[in-house]
């Protein structure tokens, strides 16, 4: 048996071990309240878990670069508060409204991608900077108090379920589907893990470096832009904050998911598999009526408990090195 | 380029913002350089200047401090909490308990950090997480109650001299003495720069590490305890913006995340360019909205500007003959 799972590469065992545990603690769920084991309990967490997923694309482009993106948070809120202005309920404006925020997503991606790349600033403050801007517009343009809905056809797709699986899961399941076949098959793919893995050599080896990191934030952007506007279909109505927690939640979810911060190693199946988990404790301790400070107690808890598993190997063998995780 | 030539280039763009904005703001509006102002500019700029003297310390060994929000938030909740009783031992009591608790938690910050090998980023990314959890479970909503003889201190003055001013340079003194005075603060930048070559000339990172994500707990306590001092309340979601004001408080005052590069001079400016911003545009009437594209560009651009190769990045620099 332990031959068997030897055998398994180990990209590959630490994702069956993270569905192991998701599925372990639906059980555990179970047992305690005989609700949590249903198909509306299951449809509402994987539904919570598409929205950091879809956000958790971009973010697992930019760590797998050895960058990160903080404005995917301002750009959530982006596209729920401009969606909702923007459609005023009315079907008729569906094309032209999502198409502009998904234009100003891929903007705000390409000028994050432009001040990493060519102008050598930290992915961490350009995106911080970026963020702020898009925050600004987000406040002017509402006024600070959004107001409008989201269309008919985006309830649609936001509440909506299609055989009994909620429509965004559906959505992000292509998408993520998608994302984890480009990362493997594609140059651009490999592109991104070479860039992370050691950029100057990507570099002298001909790649197109700039290119590449460029396409990796407007990707992010798209992602983002697109996410807020889901949830604008879920929540109907518009919310300033309603990306607040995305940035750490996207983060989080890939670093569960076993993508390693300094870039080049990962992949987006296990920060998929890292949103589920996060919604499901969250979901979890609420059915056990934890208050809210103890489910952040147990979020930060989780983290570390996961990066123990990630680096057991450097922790058995007690070596100081640097963390290159 | 000589040291001093460096360090000049490195603070420079954000000195050179401040002083156009404060005269842009000088020239708009007359109130602006009126005492009265300027002690209130004091009163608000210091506790983002103590929390991003936390972010500074380690952003120079190359490290991240994502806790120094939930640090802030316990500090203050637990200023707000603290058993008072009337006599002048409570200025005592708040003026050590709090950041005690500050140290305590970056302590643990350091000794996960030193004894591990996990990033920074993630172990600070839980530990707010976990320390936010405390700061609710201590005080679910703002509140709580703070000493008088504390809350003096945010609007107190010693010889006419506010002391929030000698609170703020008392603590950028310290900390600008530590690292460029001792030999500790040698091995910051020394353990920034490259951690391997620190560690063949005897730098145990480990100690270092500890030592530096302490001191952020320490400072980010202070922050805590002043700003409950300011608000006469505990608020355990009031730390928030300070994790990524600090962040980007400690960039553009010249430290490189890479680290290694950058100091405490800059941190002044840093957090001023927030505060000026935020008070002109409320003594020229215009929408506080604008604050936040007004912050977003001028980040953007003093890093720009200072970025150490962007001449040749963007393929403009003439070839230097050697």
């Amino acid at each position: 048996m332990m031959g068997l799972w030897r055998k398994i590469p180990e990209g590959w065992r630490s994702l069956l071990g993270l569905w192991a545990a998701i599925l372990a603690l639906f059980a555990i769920g179970g047992m305690f309240s005989p609700g949590f084991f249903s198909v509306s309990q299951g449809g509402a967490i994987f539904r919570s878990a598409s929205f950091i997923g879809m956000v958790a694309m971009g973010q697992t482009l930019a760590i797998l670069i050895g960058g990160i993106d903080l404005s995917v948070g301002p750009l959530v809120s982006l596209g729920s508060v401009f969606g909702c202005l923007m459609l005023a309920g009315k079907d008729e404006n569906n094309l032209w409204a999502i198409s502009v925020i998904l234009l100003i997503g891929l903007t705000a991606g390409i000028l994050n991608g432009i001040g990493v790349s060519l102008l050598g600033i930290s992915p961490m403050v350009m995106t911080l900077a970026t963020g702020a801007i898009i925050t600004g517009a987000v406040l002017i343009y509402s006024q600070g108090a959004p107001t409008g809905n989201a269309s008919p056809a985006l309830r649609a797709v936001g509440v909506g379920f299609t055989w009994s699986i909620p429509n965004s899961v559906l959505i992000w399941l292509a998408l993520g589907t998608t994302l984890s076949l480009v990362l493997k098959y594609t140059t651009f793919g490999r592109g991104v893990y070479y860039i992370g893995a050691n950029e100057t050599a990507a570099g002298f080896s001909g790649l197109r470096v700039n290119f590449i990191k460029t396409a990796v934030y407007a990707l992010s952007g798209l992602t983002a832009a697109l996410t807020g506007i889901i949830i604008a279909g879920y929540t109907s109505v518009a919310f300033v904050a309603a990306g607040r927690d995305y940035p750490m939640q996207s983060i989080a979810a890939a670093v569960i998911g076993g993508v390693a911060m300094t870039g080049g190693r990962g992949g987006y199946g296990g920060a998929a598999a890292g949103a589920v988990l996060l919604c499901l404790i969250e979901s979890l301790l609420t059915n056990m009526n934890m208050q809210e400070p103890g489910r952040k107690i147990m979020n930060g808890l989780v983290i570390v408990m996961l990066m123990t598993f990630y680096y057991r190997k450097r922790l058995g063998s007690g070596s100081k090195k640097k963390a290159a995780g | 380029m000589t040291e001093r030539g460096r360090d000049l280039r490195m603070y420079l763009p954000v000195y050179a913002i401040v002083l156009a904005v404060y005269i842009f703001a000088g020239w708009q509006s007359a109130s602006f350089f009126t005492w009265n102002n300027n002690v209130n500019l004091f009163g608000r700029v210091t506790p983002l200047i103590l929390a991003g003297l936390a972010q500074t310390v380690v952003i120079l060994t190359g490290g991240i401090d994502l806790s120094v929000g939930s640090m802030i938030s316990v500090a203050s909740v637990t200023a707000a909490s603290l058993p008072y009783v009337d006599t002048p031992a409570n200025l005592v009591l708040w003026v050590l308990v709090p950041p005690l608790v500050g140290l305590a938690m970056g302590a643990i910050n350091g000794l996960l950090i030193a004894a591990w090998p996990f990033p920074p980023f993630i172990v600070t990314l839980a530990s707010s997480s976990i320390y936010l959890g405390v700061a609710l479970y201590i005080l679910r909503e703002p509140g709580g109650e703070v000493s008088l003889d504390a809350t003096l201190v945010s609007s107190g003055k010693i010889y006419g001299i506010p002391i929030p001013l000698l609170l703020m340079l008392a603590a950028v003194a310290a900390a600008y003495l530590l690292l460029s005075r001792t030999r500790f603060g040698r091995s910051i930048y020394a353990l920034g720069g490259n951690e391997t070559l620190a560690i063949q000339s005897g730098i145990r990172p480990g100690r270092v590490k500890f030592f530096v994500y302490s001191l952020s707990g320490l400072f980010s306590g202070l922050a805590g305890a002043y700003l409950s001092a300011w608000m006469f309340a505990g608020d355990p979601l009031g730390g928030e913006p300070y994790v990524m004001n600090s962040i980007a408080v400690a960039v553009i005052g010249g430290s490189s995340l890479m680290g290694g590069r950058g100091g405490v001079p800059g941190v002044i400016g840093g957090a001023y360019i927030f505060y000026l911003i935020n008070n002109i545009l409320n003594l020229l009437g215009i929408n506080p909205f604008y604050q936040y594209i007004a912050k977003g560009v001028i980040l953007i651009a003093a890093l720009a500007v200072s970025a150490p190769d962007l001449l040749r990045r963007l393929g403009l620099e003439r070839r230097r003959e050697q």
